[in-house]
């Protein structure tokens, strides 16, 4: 762990992806402390200083509303990260099963279980989520539901790729000569060799999930209003522009800045972890 | 009493294409604490007859599998899939090619180590295990072995690893030791230590041990008797003695003319088939 971050310090490019994520996620758990208008999540209206430019009171000015805009950055950033976690926590571990099993058992259940993976691959994942949201209710909860489903086949692939190549591994017969079921090699022998990868690709897809998450509630399929959200801040604005270029411009960087952040920090962990591709 | 005893056993397995038989009726009988070696060319079928004895290819569905296997009064092929994985690591193990890839690369040894002693104590504290693993590993003359537990295969010398190998090995005092061409993988002068280390040990504790291996020279220091093995058929045995001072069958001749000399006469010749290689089994009784 020591070691590994040290690693990771030593290249300009990781240490910078690990300060924004630091920084990302401090202002998330803060904001409710940090952020000058702490109120202007919700639905507060203040139409005396509505659609307001940057200036010293109003960091990155106000919205349509009159709410300040920094501050429902730093909340939609909750949203964001919390959407991303989630997701991932769930998405991880179903598809490291599925692609474990597949993997290392082989024959009819590689045959059913990847099948089933390469119809989820096969559907455009923006395309399954609309579809999703279609049906069931915009809400957050739903929105993890549905890039969850989109999600998980890319780990069920990576895992069943790696698990089968250390199949064929010394430590596996070895592993088998000593009596070891296959419950305790899959498992026990070949999921820690998958760690690696896995721990890189999630460290990659929070900012790919952030993205996704962000261009629901762009379409308006993600968190409803009054709550901020970085995907629905920019769409809202985005009728005002040029003119009110903040309403915009902020929260985008926002999203980019984050997006940003999470890819640097991936690529540092797969230098580090000896990962490539 | 012998402690693995095979009579007229056939493999075959099954592909889209029809069946290809590997197997053709192997008989060979491993005494309590024989140290028997089974010679033969890559392809000869040595590596499967140790893969039936261990039980993993009856579990292979393309496999068909014919004959008795006899071990320790049980026939492993008439045994329930769970009573041969309990066999298994307690009482018979087995000796990899190469040592390094045999240990997974994620744990460090001595945490392998005390899975493998948990397989015969389950509740083996981590602290008795530790001090086990250090009395084995000072049987196979590491010198250090506290330095050895804490680390990972790749920190370690290939002969180190085999060393660790075969204490793992050896660990659970196994009635028989299965050597696939142990150490084929490491350089001439480690591997010769390393099976020395390993007779010395199996003699003390009484291992019987099947040595696979297509090594002439290892096989001679190092077996009681030898089985030549040939497209899947045994075409010779006996003590060793006996067999390597007069080879009878054309194809353990061939197989011996086969060794290159150190003194460099050029690669010897030898025939990719011959009908003499088919010929009949020969059986040297007693030292002749």
């Amino acid at each position: 762990m020591i070691r590994t971050l040290r690693i990771l310090a030593g290249n300009p490019l990781s240490l910078l992806g690990l300060l924004l994520v630091c920084l990302i996620t401090l202002a998330a758990i803060l904001a409710p402390w940090i952020a000058p208008f702490p109120t202007h999540n919700g639905a507060v209206v203040d139409f005396l200083n509505n659609n307001r430019p940057p200036s010293a009171q109003n960091w990155m000015g106000t919205d349509l509303v009159g709410r300040d805009i920094f501050s429902r950055i730093l909340f939609a950033y909750q949203i964001s990260l919390t959407l991303g976690v989630v997701v991932l926590a769930i998405a991880t571990p179903i598809g490291t099963i599925i692609g474990l099993l597949a993997g290392y058992l082989g024959g009819w259940t590689e045959m059913i279980l990847m099948r089933i993976v390469d119809v989820f691959l096969s559907i455009p994942p923006l395309v399954l989520a609309i579809a999703m949201m279609g049906v069931l209710e915009p809400t957050l909860t739903n929105a993890m539901l549905a890039v969850t489903a989109m999600w998980w086949p890319w780990y069920a692939r990576l895992v069943y790729s790696i698990a089968r190549g250390e199949r064929e591994e010394g430590y596996v017969l070895a592993a088998e000569v000593i009596g070891a079921g296959a419950t305790h090699i899959a498992f026990r022998e070949i999921l820690p060799n998958c760690l690696p990868a896995i721990i890189t690709k999630m460290t990659l897809d929070m900012g790919f999930v952030i993205i996704i998450a962000s261009s629901l509630s762009f379409l308006g399929l993600g968190v409803q209003p009054p709550t901020a959200d970085l995907g629905s801040m920019v769409a809202e604005g985005a009728r005002y522009l040029p003119d009110s270029w903040w309403l915009t411009i902020f929260p985008g960087l926002a999203i980019l800045i984050a997006v940003f952040g999470f890819n640097l920090l991936g690529d540092g962990l797969r230098d580090v972890l000896g990962e490539d591709e | 009493m012998s402690i693995l005893d095979i009579k007229n056993l056939n493999l075959a397995f099954k592909t889209l294409t029809g069946q290809v038989d590997v197997l053709h009726g192997i008989d060979l009988n491993i005494a309590a604490g024989e140290k028997v070696a089974l010679v033969g060319e890559s392809g000869s079928g040595k590596s499967v007859t140790a893969r039936v004895v261990l039980g993993l290819l009856q579990e292979t569905r393309s496999a068909r599998i014919n004959g008795s296997v006899v071990f320790d009064g049980q026939d492993i092929n008439a045994m329930p899939a769970r009573k041969r994985a309990a066999l298994r690591g307690t009482k018979m193990s087995m000796i990899f090619q190469d040592p390094t890839s045999s240990l997974n690369p994620m744990f460090t040894v001595g945490n392998q180590f005390t899975e493998v002693l948990r397989r015969r104590d389950h509740k083996l504290s981590k602290m008795a295990s530790h001090d086990r693993a250090t009395k084995l590993l000072e049987e196979v003359a590491i010198p250090d072995p506290a330095r050895v537990l804490g680390s990972y295969a790749f920190q370690l010398s290939g002969g180190m690893n085999q060393r660790v190998m075969i204490a793992m090995a050896l660990a659970n005092r196994p009635k028989l030791l299965l050597a696939d061409e142990p150490g084929t993988a490491l350089d001439v002068s480690v591997q010769a230590q390393t099976v020395s280390l390993m007779r010395d040990l199996v003699e003390e504790n009484g291992t019987s041990v099947l040595f696979i291996s297509h090594n002439l020279g290892v096989v001679r220091e190092f077996a009681d008797r030898v089985y030549v093995i040939y497209r899947g058929r045994i075409v010779e045995d006996g003590p060793t003695a006996a067999l390597f001072a007069n080879p009878l069958h054309a194809y353990t001749r061939a197989l011996m003319s086969a060794v290159p000399r150190i003194t460099g006469a050029g690669l010897p010749e030898v025939p990719e088939v011959s009908d003499d290689f088919l010929a009949a089994r020969v059986s040297h009784t007693e030292a002749s």
